[in-house]
């Protein structure tokens, strides 16, 4: 039996508001459903207080659920404000779609920090999504992370919606700012020449400044490594920590070429780990973050 | 000792204010919605102000050890630009609800206009709907009478006076705002407002009660520094510890305690990191108190 996207988040909210924060959150999406901006408005900023700020428990069911009604959705960082401020957004009538973009903007020019989130987070679900494609990598400029994050992580409007250049932009800055590679959504399918060039002039920009390459750096870029990044890599994959070894082995099993292979003769050890898959992408962006 | 600033505008200041004043005790601290110096001429301008006291200057705060709280309102001064006005308070439901919102302020008077006066009332009836306690702001001249009138006021609309803080009170008004049963701040603003060594007689004279010491500091000549200062000062002169505590810390919990927003378990046990709020700084905010504070061994050297 599969869901909409609107019944695993009543569910989900279900489980674990009060009484009291339930009936509050009913009368407010009636309400909004009206197209009463003004209780939009405030029911938005009071979510929180009515509702609670628990992060949801979601079951491994809950979140294989979430993938089908919403293919790429991964609510597993997900509040349980957060879904009551997205069952609110998705009350809003969105026949007029110029309305329906006006009142989103009015709420994200408008936004705290963890309410931006929420929003971000809330565009794969509502319509009209392509009319935040600019939205989408305004956000990006953000000088908070967690905004980035949600923006990049667990979220697939930027694979979906973004252009060539903005989503190079968005991979670069993830790896510049300190943000995990591994969560970005289609990172492998929308991998270009374009963003490894920018790649390694950016590894080669860290070397000048001796500061550590960030390890994940090599998955995006190693597709197009030039002789020079070449030259990197197997430097770091004869002396560099263990880390960086094993990213290196598996960025370049992945890129199946022949350079990649008279590298990986070097340290065969380390090569065969990454062949059988007992060295993820996951683990390595767990251990470096 | 730990102390709150409840009324300083920080979005003015720089990060070594910051610095130093987490270094001095500084845990909590609440900016109210002003006057930027000049007039605002558009309502996009007070959108962007409104968003930086809700956001970016919290998080900024946070960054630096010290939790940030807000008032929201509309300034007396530019309540006589009446376009305007009526546009800032159409956008004033986006901000009052956000999570870092204690009160509706700064409000009162300046000139004492009918149009200071229209919104004044405007935004008391705004508060009530809202359940949230009133910061008011009142006038450098003829502060005497404005301060009496935007009581009367306040009365009329039957708020009740422990739920609003009437702010830059002297030596001249404090009696009858004490007398009427309301919260009764002092800014320590040199030169002009009030200085800490007339504060210390002050809360010699009339005790701890309901009394409240802020900075307002901003983007004159101010003192970032002037609750801690002032704590200090008082003790040093005498004033018993738990009047240092009242006036300088507690007080200012319990006045803005009832907008559900104003925590002291906010700062003593700060919830757990919360990796999708916080930016680099979540290093600061572990463990709560002590900030970190890079100073590099060598001041010459720019890594
Ligand atoms: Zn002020």
């Amino acid at each position: 039996m599969s869901y909409t996207p609107v019944q695993l988040l009543e569910n989900w909210i279900l489980r674990q508001a009060s009484d009291a924060g339930q009936a509050w959150l009913d009368t407010q999406r009636e309400a909004v459903a009206t197209g009463d901006l003004k209780s939009l408005y405030m029911s938005f900023g009071f979510a929180p207080r009515k509702v609670g700020k628990a992060d949801l428990q979601l079951t491994e069911r809950d979140l294989n659920d979430a993938a089908e009604a919403r293919p790429g959705w991964m609510p597993h960082t997900w509040t349980i404000d957060q879904a009551a401020r997205v069952l609110l957004l998705m009350s809003l009538p969105s026949e007029d779609d110029a309305a329906f973009y006006a009142t989103l903007e009015k709420l994200f020019q408008t936004a705290e920090i963890r309410e931006q989130i929420c929003l971000y987070q809330a565009l794969q679900l509502l319509p009209h999504q392509e009319l935040f494609d600019d939205r989408l990598c305004d956000g990006t400029r953000t000088n908070v992370k967690s905004i980035f994050e949600s923006i990049a992580h667990n979220n697939p409007l930027p694979m979906e919606l973004m252009s060539e250049q903005s989503w190079n932009q968005m991979v670069l800055k993830a790896l510049f700012i300190g943000a995990a590679l591994d969560p970005i959504e289609g990172l492998d399918r929308r991998v270009n020449p374009e963003l490894a060039r920018m790649l390694i002039d950016f590894a080669h920009e860290r070397r000048a400044a001796k500061r550590p390459i960030p390890v994940e750096l090599w998955r995006v870029a190693a597709p197009f490594a030039d002789e020079i990044a070449l030259e990197d890599m197997k430097a770091l994959y004869a002396s560099g920590e263990q880390l960086e070894q094993s990213a290196i082995a598996l960025a370049l099993v992945s890129t199946a070429s022949d350079e990649a292979d008279v590298i990986l003769k070097t340290n065969p050890e380390i090569a065969k780990r990454a062949e059988n898959g007992e060295i993820t992408w996951r683990e390595i962006a767990q251990q470096a973050y | 000792m730990k102390f709150i600033d409840p009324h300083i505008h920080v979005t003015s200041r720089t990060t070594d204010d910051y610095e130093a004043m987490a270094a001095a005790g500084v845990a909590a601290i609440i900016e109210p919605a002003f006057w930027l110096g000049q007039p605002r001429t558009n309502v996009g301008s007070f959108q962007d102000y409104f968003s930086s006291l809700v956001g970016f200057e919290k998080f900024r705060a946070a960054q630096f050890g010290i939790r940030h709280y807000c008032t929201i309102g509309l300034n007396s001064k530019e309540a006589n630009n009446e376009a305007l006005a009526e546009q800032v308070m159409e956008i004033m439901p986006l901000f009052l609800a956000k999570e870092n919102v204690v009160a509706v302020g700064e409000i009162g008077f300046d000139d004492m206009t009918a149009l200071e006066e229209k919104y004044l009332r405007l935004q008391l009836e705004m508060a009530k709907e809202v359940d949230l306690p009133v910061l008011i702001h009142t006038p450098h001249r003829n502060k005497k009478q404005g301060t009496y009138r935007s009581m009367d006021i306040i009365e009329e609309h039957e708020i009740p006076p422990h739920l609003v803080v009437i702010d830059h009170n002297n030596e001249e008004t404090c009696e009858e705002v004490l007398r009427r049963g309301y919260w009764a701040a002092f800014t320590i603003y040199p030169k002009t407002k009030m200085g800490n060594e007339r504060m210390v007689e002050i809360v010699k004279k009339y005790g701890p009660e309901r009394i409240i010491v802020d900075s307002s500091a901003d983007w004159g000549v101010s003192d970032p520094l002037a609750v801690p200062k002032t704590g200090n000062l008082m003790l040093e002169r005498g004033v018993p510890e738990e009047h240092v505590e009242l006036t300088c810390y507690k007080n200012a919990l319990a006045a803005y305690s009832p907008s559900g927003q104003f925590e002291e378990s906010d700062w003593l046990d700060p919830e757990p990191i919360d990796q999708r709020t916080l930016f680099e700084g979540n290093s600061v905010l572990r463990g709560g108190q002590a900030p970190r504070v890079d100073k590099p061994e060598d001041d010459r050297i720019i890594q």
